[in-house]
This record gives structure tokens, C-alpha cells and sequence, in this order.
């Protein structure tokens, strides 16, 4: 029965891999449900986005000859194990060249053994921790910088703006990236001499901050940092106004990016900041396919409305970049690419591009922002900079 | 005052989780079985509300009246239909059936609604109500009264009403209750449509508080079970106090332990109070 | 005795023949088959031939894989690792059996669903040793290649299947099995004639935790990471009874039958139908509730599959 099944899917697949000579197909592992599935929304709206992009001009250019993208999604279920398959299945089923990593820190470093085995580039968009790419992999490279990156340029900004910002409250959620980012505020506050009176952890699912934040009201902290995913962040501005809950700097990682989180705390995402590792605001230009930050988000509203955050935004980056390393490349050959990507250094709509050693981005600059009048506003750094951290939030 | 604070948090949310278990603890009293449809009915509710409010305007209280024969409905032909025919098996055939019947139901909403959190906000936003150094936000507040007094209406429909004895009776004994004259099957889907009505209801009031997604079904369901336990099944006044004592639990849970353990606190209640006494807090003995 | 031996011999060297394919993928399936076999042949101890539905194995399964994990973090070679992972495991199910099994029922589902909540809450607070919310690395073991390794976690797997299943045969023609089956009948009458039903239960339940605790522990070392909402995933508790039902309770070969035919429809349905796969697993679920309750094994062979 096993036999009977093994030979349809291959004759299947063979059949499928055949059509696509002349095209190039990038795995995309994504969890299309489960607790990720808003994320995973976000990434595939990127990547089709770039495809759709790359496709338009013709396709993508390999040495003489021009091919264009295609995309296969597959969903993983939010579930690690199955990301990991998910990768492998791409790979040696599905046939593609090249890989977007699943979404996340966790899921990224458990899929990166599989690329790393069958030597397939592999571009993570979503994989902030330094951990991620500390296995000495040569095929995996991410668009975000270590999560100190932001936490260092927010908290010096914060003390230049206020020195009387001494009492710091962390209240983060027990997941990889956002207990990971809290545990860098505590470092960088701690640095500069500001004492943090509260550090807690809420669980997944949680349903009511009210206990925590009464407590931090207690504490009468200076400064609040609180992350968690934009769902969690919203109930827990909306609790912390109904608990009159207010101090002079209260930072949200990294909800106050998305404009669902705007939308759905309306008048309370007032002078609330937090820091991205992108913003609609930049302003760089670059060779690849969207040529500048400005005609990236015009094609972005062009398509879906509304603004691109952070996330949709790498996911597409992660593709233009695959794709100026293949054109540099001049072939699709995977370890040319892969070279080509560790030689990378440009300048792209998502900033300036240039890899580490152990394949993590090293060359950008976080922006910081804070909600002002509805609209995040950009007060870092200070090249793009629309306007200056103001303290108080009701 | 911080205590007076926590213990004000925790009354206010146990209100409304007594509304969420009182469906369910009434559809495992009586028909013994284990509904898991019911987290994702609550957030059905919910999306009822915000689809009303955001495209039609209509106030979340009003929304609930709409949901109240809707799901009535959907509860009733849920069991009439399909889980009768499954009702004498084996428990754990049952609690299959209708985990099965849950998955489907929230792939259905995930495809229908995304799992974007969706978040219904009033406007003018109802504001908070300051009593000395004590702060109460308005809508909360408002929402438990309405769930006490929603659970309060069953228990009156339960205690005076001829189909409410109907279903006190099938739930004390089965038999007894047919030899009566009263005609079970209608009774069990009559009860399971009462508890779909109150899971819609619910989730109708809880969509002003909670933001409302697919995802957040098993967290009111595992409430749900720690509620059932501590208060009994089937019993309302057992939902009502159980729902209480959790929200407090939790609040000074998370004070006094962190707020990462508060659920773990939960159900490690659930398991002690299982081990200890079965029957619950106020119930009697339920089936085995 | 002789003819399910023998029968289960030829199987298993059947599978055992499978990474001779080299597809490397077929090789993860296949791991992941016998896992859920072990997963299913477990759970048939407890579930199946006493008749209590537990939901305990994601608990075991989770604090299998943390034990083995942590372990290994702190210096401990890997074989030794499982081994500690099992012990772990056995400890665990005896004293909580000794706790639960006097509840029946709903009651005793609901006690066993809820400690894996509570065990993955725990695990996620000991951020210092287990890396909470933020997942435990492994140490990747540099000695063999990518290849072998997967070679190597595919037997490592099978051999435990073997374990578990021949644990099954050897238990089915014993008192305990006996004695369960009793349990299953009539529990008071059981216990009226003699048999010593909380030791009995007690075992079953042990027998549950095991093999699955070793499971997890093998699966920690074969994907070198792990955060707690996977391996404490209620969905393993769910799919080792849904594979058993498939594949008929009590039974010898049911399990095992069940979890290779849910994992093809499982794949079947994952290649197929992106969006929709969580429902369609639903239906397929309701279905088998209704229309199959008795598993596949009860279709084809009657009395000859039952113990």
C-alpha cells in the first residue's frame, strides 16, 4: 500500500518538476494554521508580493536567459517538527532551489539542518535571535539583526530624552522572541544604571493581565516594556488604561508596528514607541527589483492598502535579495548563490545588506518610532528621523 | 488596597467565566458528554457580535438577543442530527466525536475569518469607574452583570419552567425521568441547544473585552473544565461559584506566584480538587 | 502466540528495510510512523484493554523529551539520556496513576488531559534549566553525517516500536492482560473476584508512559530542538487514540495498523488540502467515531485481531 502510494507521488512529482524547468521555485514553509497563522498572513503577502514583482519585469535574470519565480507554499501548522519536515519535503519532493525559512527563531534553526545537509540557500526573514545562526551553517542567512539592536538605540534614547527615567518594568510573554527581546531590555536598562523593579513572564493564552499590571502599578515604574504578540499587547493596553495604569514611557514590542494594533487601541496607542527593524518611513534606494523603500510601499498599497510593516516587509526583502544574489550569481546554481549571498553588500529598500559571518545580517539599523497622532513616527535614526520622543502615556 | 484591587479583578472576570461554564457544565450533567464544541461556539458568539457591531452598528447587548435563538438553533439540530446517535457509546467515543466535530468547526472560522485577532471597540468607550482607590472598567463591569444575569435567567428557566424540571430531571435520573413520561431525546437536545445559546451569548458579551479569534477557543474551553469541576455538574449555582473562585484564584495567583503560572495554578486546582472530591465544590455526585 | 510473532517479525523486518531506499524523506516518514506506533501500542495499554481513556500521553511524551533534553544538555551521552528519559517516565506514570486511577470516565480523561497543561506550564517557568518559552538547543552530535544520523534515529525508533509491541504480545497472554480485561468488563466485579484492580490499572498506565517517555526523548535528540508547546502538544494525546480506534482497541496489531494508516491519510491530506487539512482530519475523525468505532482491525478479522 506504502509502495502504491510512494509511486503515484513520484510520478506526480516528477510530472510537476518537469513542467518547471524554466522556472525558479522557492520553498516557503508557512503556519498557515495554528497560534501563527497571523504571521504566516504576513509573510506569504511578501513573498507573493516579490513575486509578482520579479515576474512583472520579466522574471529574474540568470546569466543570458530570464526565469521566472514561483513560490511553494506549504503549511507547517505552526508546529516546529513539522517545519522541519515541511523543509525536507520541499526540498526533496517538491523540488525547489531555494528556501524561505519557517516563521520564527525556533522553527528557523530546527529547519536550517535540513538546508544546510542538501546545500539549498536558505533566506530567513523572521529569525532575530543570534542563536539561530550559531551552528556554523554556510546556507542561511537572515534579514534581521540580534535583538539588542533594538533595545540599545531605544534606551539611549530614552535616557537622552529623560534622566529622570529611572524605574523600568518589564512584563513579557513566554514565547522565544518576546521573552528573548525582554531579556536584552533588561540588559541595556541595567547598562545605563535604571533599575528594573518588575520582570515577569505571562503565559501563552493568557486572557487577563489585570494581576500584573496592578502589580506594576504598584511599582510605579518610569518606564513600562511589555511584548507579546499584537492580540496580547491590545488587551493590555486597553487593561492597563482601565486600571489607570500611566507613566512617561511605555514601549510595545513589536505590536505598535502593525497598524492592526493602531486600529484596534485607537486613542490608547498614543505616544506609546517601540523599535522594527523596518519602517515605511526609511528612506533608502537600491538595485533591487522594488529600487527604492518610497516605490516599495507604493507597490505594497498598490496591491493590498495599507501600509507594509516590518514582517511583510522582510519576507519581500528576503526575496529581492535571493534574487540580486542570483542575478549576481549569473546562474541558479545553489552554491554560486550561496556564495553570492555571503559576498553580499548593497544597498536595498530594506536598508543596507550585508551579511556576518555566521550568515545573520549585520548591517542595519533598527528605526525606533512612537505612535504620535495615530501614525508611528519616527524618532531614530537620525537620518529618517520625523520627530522626537514625547513622554507620557495616559 | 493592592488586595482589594486583585480581589475586584478577579470577581469581575469570574462573572464572566461563570457565563462561559454554565452551557457546558449543564450539557455534561445532563447528556454526559463532553462538549469541546463549546470553546469554539463562545468564539462563534464573538464574531457575531463584531461582524454586528462593525457593519450594522448594534450595540454588543443587543447582539446577544440575536444570538440567543441562533444558536439555540444550531445546538439543537447539532444533536438531534448527529451526536444522538452517538449518546449511549463509551466516553471516550463521544468526547472523539465531538473534538472532531471541533476541529472542523475551527478550521471553518480560521478559512471564513483569518486568525487575525479582531478587536471590538465601542465607541464612545464605556470608561472606567474610580470608587476610592479602587478602579472598575465600566465595560466589564457591565458585561458581568449581564453574564450573572444571563446565568441567573437558566437557573430561573432550570428551577421554574416545565421543560427546565424536564431537564433537572433526565440530569438527577434517566430512567426515572422516561418512566415519567418525559420524552429524553427532545430533552437532551433541548439542553444542548440551551448550552450552544449560552456559549453564543457568551461570547457575544465577551467580544467586548477579549479579542476574539479561533485560536482562543481551548482557553475558554480549559476554563470551562476547571469551572465544571470546582462547582459541580450541571449545576448553575455550581457554575456561578466555581466561575467566582476561579477568577479569584487566578488573580491572586498571578500576584502572589507570577502571572505565568496563574493558568498552571488553575489546573493544578482542577487536578487536586478531582483527587480530592470529585463531585465538586457544590455538586452531587455526576456520572462516572 | 506463535502466528502474531511471527507475523510481527515479518513486519517489522519489512520496515526495517526502508532506509536501503536512501530517500531521506521516506526515512522521516517513516520515523515519524513508528513513533506514532509506539504513541498508538502505548496508549493501547491504558485505553484499549483496561478502558480508560486517558489522555496522558502528551504528558509523557513532553516530559520524556525534557528529560532526555535536559540531560543531554548537562553531559549526559545520549543512550543514557533515553534510558534516564524511560525511568523518568515510569516513575512519573506510577505516582500519578496511583493519584487518577480511582477517578473513572470523564473525570479521569479530563485529569489526564489537563497534567500535560500543567507539566508544559511548569517546564516553561524553569527558564534556567530548560530554556522556557525560548526552547532547549540540543547538542548536535558532529561525529556521523547528516545521513547516517537519520539512519540511525530510524532505527532507534524501530527498536523501540519492537520494544513496545513485544511488551503488547507478552502482556496480551499474561494475567495482567487478563486482569485488564476484566477491569475493562466490570470494574467492581473484577475487583469482587479478587483482582487487584489499582495494581493492575497502575501497571497499564506505566506501560503507557514508558515507551512514549522514550519516544519523546528520542525525538528531542533527533530534531535538537524543542520548545514546550510542541512536545507537550494535546494533539499527541488525540492522535494515539484516534490511530488505535482506526486500527481497534485491545487488539494485538490494531495499533499499529492504525498508526500507519493514519499517518498515510494524514500526509495524503497535508499534500492536498492547504488550507482545510485541520477540518478534513476533523471529518475523518467523525467518521471513523461513527461509522467505525470498532477500528479496522474488528472489519477484517473478527475474533483473530482481538487478544
Amino acid at each position: 500500500m506504502k509502495r502504491l502510494f510512494a509511486g503515484v507521488a513520484l510520478a506526480a512529482t516528477y510530472a510537476a518538476a518537469a513542467f518547471a524547468q524554466d522556472t525558479i521555485r522557492v520553498g516557503a514553509p508557512l503556519p498557515m494554521t495554528g497560534p501563527l497563522s497571523p504571521e504566516a498572513v504576513k509573510q506569504q503577502r511578501g513573498y507573493d508580493l516579490w513575486a509578482e514583482a520579479a515576474n512583472a519585469a520579466g522574471g529574474v535574470r540568470v546569466g543570458a536567459r530570464r526565469m521566472k519565480v514561483e513560490i511553494v507554499y506549504v503549511d507547517y501548522q505552526s508546529n516546529t517538527p513539522r517545519a522541519v519536515q515541511a523543509a525536507e519535503r520541499l526540498i526533496t519532493q517538491d523540488k525547489v532551489q531555494f528556501l524561505f525559512s519557517p516563521f520564527g527563531s525556533g522553527a528557523a534553526k530546527a529547519a536550517s539542518s535540513v538546508s544546510e545537509k542538501y546545500g539549498v540557500p536558505t533566506i530567513a526573514a523572521t529569525a532575530s535571535s543570534a542563536q539561530v545562526y550559531d551552528q556554523g551553517y554556510k546556507y542561511l542567512f537572515g534579514t534581521f539583526t540580534p535583538n539588542d539592536t533594538l533595545t540599545e538605540p531605544l534606551s539611549d534614547i530614552v535616557r537622552r530624552q529623560s534622566a529622570g527615567v529611572q524605574r523600568v518594568a518589564i512584563l513579557a510573554r513566554n514565547d522565544l522572541f518576546p521573552l528573548a527581546i525582554a531579556q536584552e531590555m533588561e540588559k541595556s536598562a541595567k547598562k545605563r544604571g535604571m533599575s528594573v523593579v518588575y520582570f515577569e513572564k505571562y503565559a501563552i493564552g493568557t486572557l487577563d493581565h489585570a494581576s500584573a499590571l496592578t502589580q506594576i502599578k504598584a511599582a510605579a515604574p518610569h518606564w513600562i516594556f511589555a511584548t507579546g504578540y499584537t492580540n496580547d499587547l491590545v488587551l493590555m493596553r486597553k487593561q492597563m488604561a482601565d486600571l489607570r495604569l500611566e507613566a512617561p514611557v511605555v514601549t510595545m514590542i513589536a505590536a505598535p508596528a502593525y497598524q492592526e494594533w493602531i486600529d484596534s487601541t485607537g486613542k490608547l496607542s498614543e505616544n506609546v514607541s517601540s523599535a522594527a527593524w523596518w519602517h515605511p518611513a526609511v528612506r533608502y534606494s537600491g538595485k533591487d527589483i522594488f529600487g527604492s523603500s518610497e516605490s516599495f510601499v507604493k507597490r505594497w498599497q498598490a496591491k493590498y492598502g495599507g501600509l507594509p510593516d516590518y514582517a511583510e516587509a522582510s519576507a519581500a526583502a528576503a526575496g529581492a535579495i535571493l534574487q540580486m544574489a542570483i542575478e549576481r550569481a549569473g546562474t541558479i546554481d545553489r552554491a554560486k548563490v550561496r556564495d553570492a549571498l555571503a559576498a553580499f553588500d548593497e544597498t536595498t529598500f530594506w536598508g543596507p545588506v550585508k551579511f556576518g559571518s555566521t550568515g545573520q545580517i549585520v548591517s542595519l539599523e533598527p528605526p525606533v518610532f512612537q505612535i504620535q497622532g495615530g501614525k508611528p513616527t519616527v524618532v531614530h535614526p537620525a537620518a529618517i528621523r520625523q520627530g522626537e520622543l514625547r513622554l507620557g502615556v495616559k | 488596597m493592592l488586595s482589594l484591587q486583585i480581589l475586584a479583578n478577579g470577581l469581575i472576570l469570574g462573572g464572566l467565566y461563570a457565563c462561559i461554564a454554565a452551557g457546558f457544565s449543564l450539557v455534561w450533567g445532563v447528556l454526559n458528554v463532553i462538549n469541546i464544541l463549546h470553546g469554539s461556539f463562545i468564539v462563534l458568539g464573538g464574531y457575531l457580535a463584531f461582524f454586528a457591531y462593525s457593519i450594522a452598528g448594534i450595540h454588543p447587548f443587543l447582539a446577544i438577543l440575536i444570538a440567543a435563538p441562533l444558536f439555540f438553533a444550531l445546538g439543537y439540530v447539532l444533536q438531534a442530527g448527529l451526536i444522538n446517535r452517538m449518546i449511549a457509546a463509551p466516553v471516550l467515543l463521544t468526547l472523539t466525536l465531538t473534538f472532531g466535530l471541533d476541529l472542523m468547526l475551527s478550521n471553518a472560522m480560521l478559512v471564513a475569518f483569518s486568525a487575525d485577532f479582531r478587536k471590538l471597540i465601542l465607541e464612545p468607550p464605556l470608561g472606567v469607574l474610580s470608587l476610592g482607590a479602587l478602579v472598575l472598567p465600566v465595560d466589564r463591569l457591565s458585561a458581568m452583570a449581564l453574564a450573572l444575569a444571563l446565568t441567573g435567567l437558566l437557573y430561573l428557566v432550570l428551577a421554574r419552567s416545565r421543560i427546565g424540571r424536564a431537564i433537572v430531571a433526565v440530569r438527577m435520573d434517566r430512567e426515572a425521568a422516561a418512566l415519567m413520561g418525559v420524552n429524553v431525546r427532545r430533552i437532551y437536545a433541548v439542553t444542548f441547544g440551551l448550552g450552544a445559546l449560552m456559549a453564543g451569548a457568551s461570547g457575544a458579551l465577551l467580544a467586548m473585552i477579549f479579542p476574539i479569534s479561533p485560536l482562543v477557543g481551548p482557553v475558554y474551553l480549559g476554563k470551562a473544565f476547571v469551572i465544571c469541576v470546582l462547582g459541580g455538574l450541571g449545576s448553575v449555582p455550581g457554575a456561578m461559584i466555581g466561575g467566582l473562585t476561579l477568577g479569584v484564584v487566578e488573580s491572586f495567583g498571578a500576584l502572589w506566584f507570577g502571572p505565568e503560572h496563574a493558568v498552571t495554578l488553575s489546573f493544578t486546582l482542577l487536578i487536586v480538587v478531582l483527587v480530592i472530591r470529585p463531585s465538586g465544590l457544590l455538586g452531587r455526585k455526576g456520572y462516572e | 502466540m506463535k502466528r502474531d510473532a511471527l507475523a510481527a517479525v515479518a513486519l517489522f523486518a519489512l520496515i526495517a528495510a526502508l532506509p536501503l531506499s536512501g530517500d531521506s524523506y521516506w526515512m522521516r516518514l517513516g520515523t515519524t510512523m513508528l513513533m506514532y506506533g509506539v504513541l498508538a501500542i502505548s496508549w493501547n495499554f491504558i485505553g484499549g484493554m483496561a478502558g480508560y481513556p486517558s489522555f496522558a500521553s502528551a504528558a509523557f511524551f513532553g516530559l520524556g523529551a525534557y528529560t532526555g533534553a535536559v540531560a543531554q544538555k548537562l553531559g549526559v551521552p545520549m543512550a543514557l539520556a533515553w534510558g534516564l528519559a524511560g525511568i523518568f517516565a515510569l516513575a512519573f506514570a506510577a505516582a500519578l496513576g496511583l493519584a487518577l486511577l480511582r477517578l473513572r470516565g470523564h473525570y479521569f480523561a479530563i485529569a489526564s488531559l489537563v497534567v500535560a497543561e500543567v507539566l508544559r506550564e511548569l517546564v516553561n517557568a524553569a527558564t534556567d534549566l530548560t530554556g522556557g518559552g525560548m526552547g532547549l538547543n540540543l547538542p548536535i552530535p558532529r561525529l556521523a553525517s547528516v545521513q547516517a544520523q537519520a539512519v540511525f534515529f530510524f532505527y532507534a525508533m524501530l527498536a523501540l516500536a519492537a520494544l513496545a509491541f513485544a511488551t503488547t504480545l507478552v502482556v496480551v497472554r499474561s494475567r495482567l492482560g487478563f486482569g485488564l480485561r476484566c477491569i475493562q468488563q466490570n470494574e467492581s466485579a473484577a475487583d469482587m473476584l479478587g483482582v487487584n484492580t489499582t495494581r493492575y490499572k497502575v501497571a497499564a498506565f506505566m506501560l503507557s508512559g514508558v515507551f512514549v517517555g522514550v519516544a519523546g526523548a528520542i525525538y528531542a535528540s533527533w530534531l535538537h530542538y524543542i520548545e514546550p508547546p510542541d512536545v507537550f502538544d494535546v494533539l499527541y494525546s488525540v492522535k494515539a487514540i484516534v490511530m488505535v480506534l482506526l486500527g481497534g482497541a485491545g487488539s494485538v496489531f490494531g495499533p499499529l495498523v492504525g498508526a500507519a494508516l493514519f499517518l498515510s491519510l494524514e500526509e495524503l491530506v497535508w499534500r492536498n488540502y492547504l488550507q482545510v487539512h485541520t477540518g478534513v482530519l476533523g471529518l475523518l475523525i467523525v467518521l471513523l467515531v461513527m461509522f467505525l468505532p470498532r477500528g479496522l482491525m474488528s472489519l477484517r478479522f473478527g475474533v483473530w485481531g482481538r487478544a
